[in-house]
């Protein structure tokens, strides 16, 4: 693309996640393991069996802490799009005070004369341009501050 | 434990035993040494993924600019390229070792900028209407502005790749989510500016619109428009921006225009504009306070406060709180119905801090897209 000016596209290959998600998988394979000679060595030499335990644990709770401690600062990106919203104009007539409201059109502004109105020989005017009202975000934990 | 640990490993000697006895010596040494690194991979990853998707927002900006530009300014030949020139345009900030008599020259180094701006926009959409030119001069500033976020972004992304260096990539991880953000709510703008619809900035100039619609209107200042409105046997001067096109005017000038058409003699001065919302207040409140309410390079908020003060007017604010994804995005309810609010703000101040017969200057500061007077 010629608005590219000769930018530097991000690598193509995933060596960074490659290398971190490999070292989770070989920690998670060993603690598995772990995990499993605990069970197996349960009943017959709890000792053992709960220094398994406490390694297949231990390496689940390193995976756990690898991956949340770069979440926190990381915003979800799932919402950095160029959006198209449905914006209203809302037209009232001066003189028999008819309301009308239609989808914005490019020419549209607060205090236009645009068209006339149905009712009466008046003129509406645009007296209202907004964005249909955002849902209700859902109460959080915080909703009592 | 350290006998548990004793039982488990050295001296059973069975060959599993000394299999995992070296897998977890090796997977020790390894955390112990690579910690960092992988933690810096990661952190590479995460602004990679964030980096593409601007990307994609920052060209997705320009093709919607160039398509603008096409359909509005119906231009002779193929202007992508001058576009793109464009995009990589920039000012070079003031120096400011000497301070004395900077507002002066950011005057002038602003009005340079926006010539320039429109001089570009002209010869890019010739067939345009001034109004239409004042929106694509906004249109093509957002995209100059997510063009440079992107370039950011890359800059400390590529950076930290080739020095592998934690602190090099971690300056921007850390500001990852501020970035986002900010490039969410500039890309929010592209639809309000293209189509030409009010913003969240607007609500300055709405408030004053509905103060001044239907009084006679004179031009005041570049691309400031005034009224009288008489409200109960005070006189209010009211002022905005030029509407309908994207404009912000130059406030500072119309006020001390109507000071000096006035010789001083107003009694009070109130500046209504939209405001940013710390987390947990609500969308749209409307908050009063004192002093200049106006945003922008500061230039116009310096020259407001001096003509104030040289004439000993109290200034009174009116904020209506939004936050940073509604400062450029469409207009939502919410804030339009805060408006209302705020003219009633105004007409209250009026009420309290003023007798009959007094003068009172209302400005309505902010982008007066999509909004007429």
């Amino acid at each position: 693309m010629s608005g590219n000016q000769g930018s530097t596209a991000p690598a193509a290959g995933m060596t960074a996640s490659w290398v971190a998600y490999a070292a989770i998988l070989i920690v998670g394979l060993l603690s598995l393991f772990s995990l499993y000679m605990g069970f197996l060595n349960y009943a017959d030499n709890t000792d053992i069996a709960l220094v398994y335990l406490f390694i297949g644990a231990a390496g689940f709770a390193a995976i756990g802490y690898m991956l949340f401690r770069g979440k926190p600062t990381t915003a979800k990106t799932e919402t950095l799009v160029v959006k198209k919203v449905e914006v209203f104009t809302t037209l009232e007539c001066p003189k028999c005070q008819q309301k009308r409201v239609r989808d914005f059109k490019r020419g549209d502004y607060v205090y236009k004369d645009d068209e006339p109105c149905t009712r009466c020989d008046g003129m509406m005017i645009i007296t209202k341009i907004s964005r249909k009202k955002e849902e209700e975000k859902k109460k959080d934990e915080s909703s009592w501050l | 434990m350290i006998l548990i640990f004793g039982q488990v490993l050295p001296t059973q000697q069975t060959d599993l035993n000394v299999i995992l006895q070296t897998i977890y010596s090796f997977a020790f040494i390894i955390y112990l040494f690579y910690a960092q690194k992988i933690q810096t991979l990661q952190m590479l990853r995460q602004i990679e993924v964030t980096l593409r998707k601007v990307k994609n927002v920052k060209e997705e900006a320009r093709n919607q600019t160039v398509k603008t530009f096409v359909e509005i300014g119906k231009p002779s030949g193929d202007i992508a390229p001058r576009v793109d020139r464009f995009m990589d345009f920039f000012s070079i900030g003031l120096e400011n070792m000497d301070p004395s008599g900077i507002v002066d020259k950011m005057d002038h180094f602003l009005k340079t900028n926006k010539h320039i701006y429109e001089a570009e926009v002209k010869a890019l959409a010739p067939n345009a209407t001034p109004t239409e030119r004042n929106n694509l001069e906004n249109l093509i500033e957002v995209s100059q502005a997510l063009n440079i976020y992107y370039k950011v972004i890359r800059h400390f992304y590529l950076l930290g790749k080739k020095t592998m260096n934690i602190y090099v990539i971690m300056q921007v991880h850390m500001i990852l989510p501020q970035l986002i953000q900010m490039v969410e709510a500039y890309a929010s703008g592209i639809q309000a500016f293209q189509e030409g619809m009010p913003i969240g900035d607007s609500v300055g100039a709405i408030v004053a619109a509905k103060l001044m619609h239907g009084y006679p209107q004179r031009d005041i200042a570049e691309e400031i428009v005034a009224a009288e409105v008489p409200y109960e046997g005070r006189t209010l001067i009211v002022f905005k921006a030029k509407g309908p096109g994207g404009s912000v005017g130059n406030p500072d000038e119309g006020l001390i225009n109507i000071l000096e058409e006035r010789r001083g003699k107003v009694k009070i001065i109130i500046t209504v504009d939209a405001a940013g919302k710390l987390e947990g207040e609500p969308v749209g409140q409307v908050s009063e306070g004192i002093g200049a309410a106006i945003g922008g390079s500061g230039k116009e908020k310096f020259k407001m406060e001096e003509v104030t003060n040289r004439h000993k007017i109290p200034m009174h604010a009116i904020a209506i709180k939004q936050g940073m994804e509604h400062v450029v995005a469409p207009l939502i309810e919410p804030l339009f119905d805060a408006t209302d609010k705020a003219v009633e703000s105004v007409k209250r101040i009026v009420l309290d801090y003023t007798e009959p017969g007094d003068t009172v200057i209302v400005a309505g500061i902010g982008n007066t897209i999509g909004v007429g007077q």
